[in-house]
């Protein structure tokens, strides 16, 4: 019964949140890439509740900025940049994907099979490298400046 | 039809996420590199409202709410949905994350408009 082919039943559910086989390089970015812009949208519903508190005046501000000086706060602040980063960088490569560059050209299936994946890795690899270039960047202007 | 045109828009905001967050970026966090400014004097109370009071930052700021509280939820709905929900539970899913969206958007609508017609400090 479980999976009796209805509009909506046909699906991983559950499970395929947490695992769905195929753990490729790729499949490790979508994690990523997941996680990082459930992050972001997080942080921005509560950044708009937080920056709202100006409407309680300047010395309400000032101890909220004085609140995300500390140590701790810079650490949260560090990691999501890197978010950030990572999940900008990974997107346009999804854009890429999607809009079908850089896949290769469609060809016969002939074995061996040539697969676009492969054929894409090699610019997944220098993106990512990209985005690690300029997450080290923004650490270390933010950690020793 | 409806999910394609979703899902477009969704891919088309990003440019403006893009950009305006890098702005906002350069201004909170870069100020020292871009405006010569520290970082606690570019996030002072008195630094903001000025900022706020421009046409300029008040556009940004209703762009970048619009633009970043649709592709971020639209996306959360995607997460949400995969898993195997009824079509009355796919409704509740989706008018509740409407409703979220629309309640933070007029908050932060507000709160800008509020600094932009502030009469400074
Ligand atoms: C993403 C979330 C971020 C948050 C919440 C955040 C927050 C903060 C906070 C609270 C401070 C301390 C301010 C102070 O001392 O008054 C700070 C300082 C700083 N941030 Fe960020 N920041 C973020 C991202 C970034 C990014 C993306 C960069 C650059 C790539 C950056 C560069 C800096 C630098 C250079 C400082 C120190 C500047 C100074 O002390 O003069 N931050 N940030
Ligand atoms: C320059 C910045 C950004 C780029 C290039 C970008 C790009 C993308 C792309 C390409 C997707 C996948 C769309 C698809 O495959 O259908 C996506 C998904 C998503 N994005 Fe962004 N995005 C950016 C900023 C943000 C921000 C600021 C937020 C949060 C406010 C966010 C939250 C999300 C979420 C929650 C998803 C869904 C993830 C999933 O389905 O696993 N993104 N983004
Ligand atoms: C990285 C750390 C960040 C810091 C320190 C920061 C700081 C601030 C500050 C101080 C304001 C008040 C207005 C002003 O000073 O001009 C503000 C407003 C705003 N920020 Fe950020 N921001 C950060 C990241 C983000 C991110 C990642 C997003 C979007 C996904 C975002 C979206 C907004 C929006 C939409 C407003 C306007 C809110 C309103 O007017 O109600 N910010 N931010």
């Amino acid at each position: 019964m479980a999976n009796k082919p209805t509009a909506y039943n046909n699906r991983l559910g559950l499970k395929g949140w947490v695992y769905a086989g195929n753990y490729t390089f790729e499949r490790y970015l979508y994690i990523g890439h997941r996680l990082s812009g459930l992050g972001l949208i997080a942080y921005m519903v509560l950044h708009i509740i937080e920056t709202a508190n100006r409407m309680r005046g300047e010395e309400a501000w000032a101890a909220l900025m004085g609140l995300f000086a500390s140590p701790v706060f810079k650490i949260v602040e560090y990691l999501l940049f890197a978010a950030a980063v990572f999940h900008a960088m990974n997107g346009v490569r999804l854009l890429l994907v999607e809009l079908g560059f850089f896949l290769g050209k469609p060809q016969e299936p002939i074995f061996p099979y040539k697969s676009s994946v492969m054929k894409h890795r090699p610019l997944t690899y220098i993106i990512m490298l990209l985005a690690g270039l300029l997450m080290a960047l923004g650490g270390s202007s933010l950690f020793f400046k | 039809m409806r999910e394609t045109r979703l899902w477009s828009l969704h891919i088309l905001v990003i440019p403006v996420i893009a950009v305006l967050l890098g702005m906002h970026f350069a201004v909170q966090h870069y100020a020292p590199v871009f405006y010569g400014m520290s970082v606690e004097k570019a996030r002072d109370f008195a630094t903001m409202i000025e900022r706020g009071r421009s046409t300029a930052q008040f556009v940004v700021y209703i762009l970048l709410l619009a633009a970043g509280l649709y592709h971020g939820l639209y996306g959360t709905r995607g997460i949400i949905r995969e898993l195997p929900l009824s079509p009355a539970m796919a409704k509740v899913v989706d008018w509740g994350i409407l409703t979220v969206g629309v309640l933070i958007f007029a908050l932060g609508a507000y709160v800008t408009w509020w600094t932009f017609v502030h009469p400074g400090v």
